[in-house]
């Protein structure tokens, strides 16, 4: 009987390495695509909530009113999503004070190209405009010979993107301001 | 081809399918990722916004739809459990206290274990450095519960297991998150339970 059991063991084996090798496929081929298929990543729920190249102001997460999870309730958020066909991105901010404000710069994919915090700014602005490499090069070309560009110049990996934009609360009184730095933040088409 | 050969065949590609999408659904609600940091129960995914992240992390984010913190703009933590390792349950009493790493500012979030944030009556979801009243040791006590108390009460849902999010903006220990001893974040002591 043992000796029976194990013959048919034996010849099952191959099947059901088989089946734990189609396993192992379909694991990594869903896990590796993912990214691509989601219907609500990042982008997608910004591309939902209005146009591009223009400040989007998301109001603070509430309980039941969050865009995604793991949101900072003490943090006012806005967007700008961008598509560089349209021409590059200049984005603008004036900085005063010393409150907590941070422009991240993402690719479609969701990845963060760059990332710079009210602390960057020179003589208290942020002045930052992303570019397509081909882009950036016919801009470099233009430019005149003996002065450094003004502005900080950024090569967006992805055609399409975002800039997440974070203004810090330090106490809920303040809700309102933090919310109103970003919306004084100037974000569009470069000569558009 | 004999049929009983196309059935065997069917079957392991059908089992196969059925067993890969379980273990990635699976590993994607359970939050399997492989670069985490860890200092005590505190959990931090510093590489979350990088091109470096790991595959996994990246379907769970794609799935989520957040947008992960830049190294740039600070460092995130997360604690589902407390000190001794049991998970946070909203019907105990906690208190959270301690030192934070060097940051220009942090906060404290309490969210249930999907990082929603819960409904209260207080309407506290959270508290920032600047309304918590330091002690002389640079240290600071908030108390989670889910009924009220003296001092930095923070509202936890009595049903349920929560999660506490501490975020660390513009810190310089984002670029060493991996050197953090659990020593220097802050302590998640469970007190009684109801």
């Amino acid at each position: 009987m043992p000796v029976r059991r194990l013959a048919r063991l034996r010849a099952a084996a191959p099947w059901i390495a088989a089946t734990l090798m189609v396993a192992g496929i379909v694991h990594i081929a869903t896990i590796l695509i993912m990214p691509e298929v989601s219907p609500r990543d990042a982008f997608a729920r910004i591309e939902g909530l209005g146009p591009r190249a223009t400040v989007i102001p998301i109001a603070p997460a509430r309980p039941g009113r969050e865009l995604s999870t793991f949101n900072d309730p003490a943090a006012a958020i806005a967007v700008c999503r961008y598509d560089l066909a349209d021409g590059p991105l200049r984005l603008g901010a004036q900085i005063a004070g010393d409150e907590f404000v941070s422009f991240s710069f993402h690719t479609r994919d969701n990845v963060a190209f760059y990332a710079m915090t009210d602390r960057a700014a020179l003589r208290g602005a942020i002045d930052v405009v992303v570019y397509t490499q081909d882009q950036l090069d016919s801009a470099e070309a233009q430019d005149p010979e003996d002065s450094a560009p003004a502005d900080r110049r950024l090569v967006s990996p992805t055609r399409e993107g975002f800039v997440y934009m974070r203004s810090l609360a330090s106490t809920p009184g303040q809700a309102e301001e933090a919310a109103a730095r970003l919306r004084a933040v100037l974000c569009g088409v470069e000569g558009g | 081809m004999r049929p009983q050969l196309l059935v065997r065949i069917l079957l392991v590609l059908a089992i196969g399918a059925g067993l890969g999408f379980a273990t990635s659904w699976a590993a994607l609600r359970n939050g399997v990722a492989f670069d985490l940091v860890a200092a005590g129960p505190w959990v931090a995914a510093p590489r979350l916004a990088s091109r470096a992240r790991d595959p996994y992390a990246a379907a769970a984010l794609a799935r989520a739809g957040e947008t992960p913190f830049d190294l740039a703009e600070g460092l995130v933590f997360v604690a589902r459990a407390d000190a001794s390792g049991a998970k946070l349950d909203g019907a105990c009493v906690y208190r959270v206290k301690g030192p934070t790493p060097p940051a220009r500012f942090w906060t404290l979030t309490l969210t249930d274990q999907q990082g929603r944030l819960v409904e209260n009556e207080a309407r506290r979801y959270g508290f920032t450095s600047t309304e918590i009243v330091r002690e002389e040791t640079g240290g600071f006590e908030i108390v989670v519960a889910p009924t009220a108390r003296a001092g930095a009460w923070l509202p936890a849902p009595a049903d349920r297991r929560f999660a506490l999010t501490l975020r660390l903006y513009d810190t310089p220990s984002a670029a060493a998150a991996a050197t953090l001893q659990a020593d220097a974040l802050p302590q998640l002591l469970r007190e009684q339970c109801l």
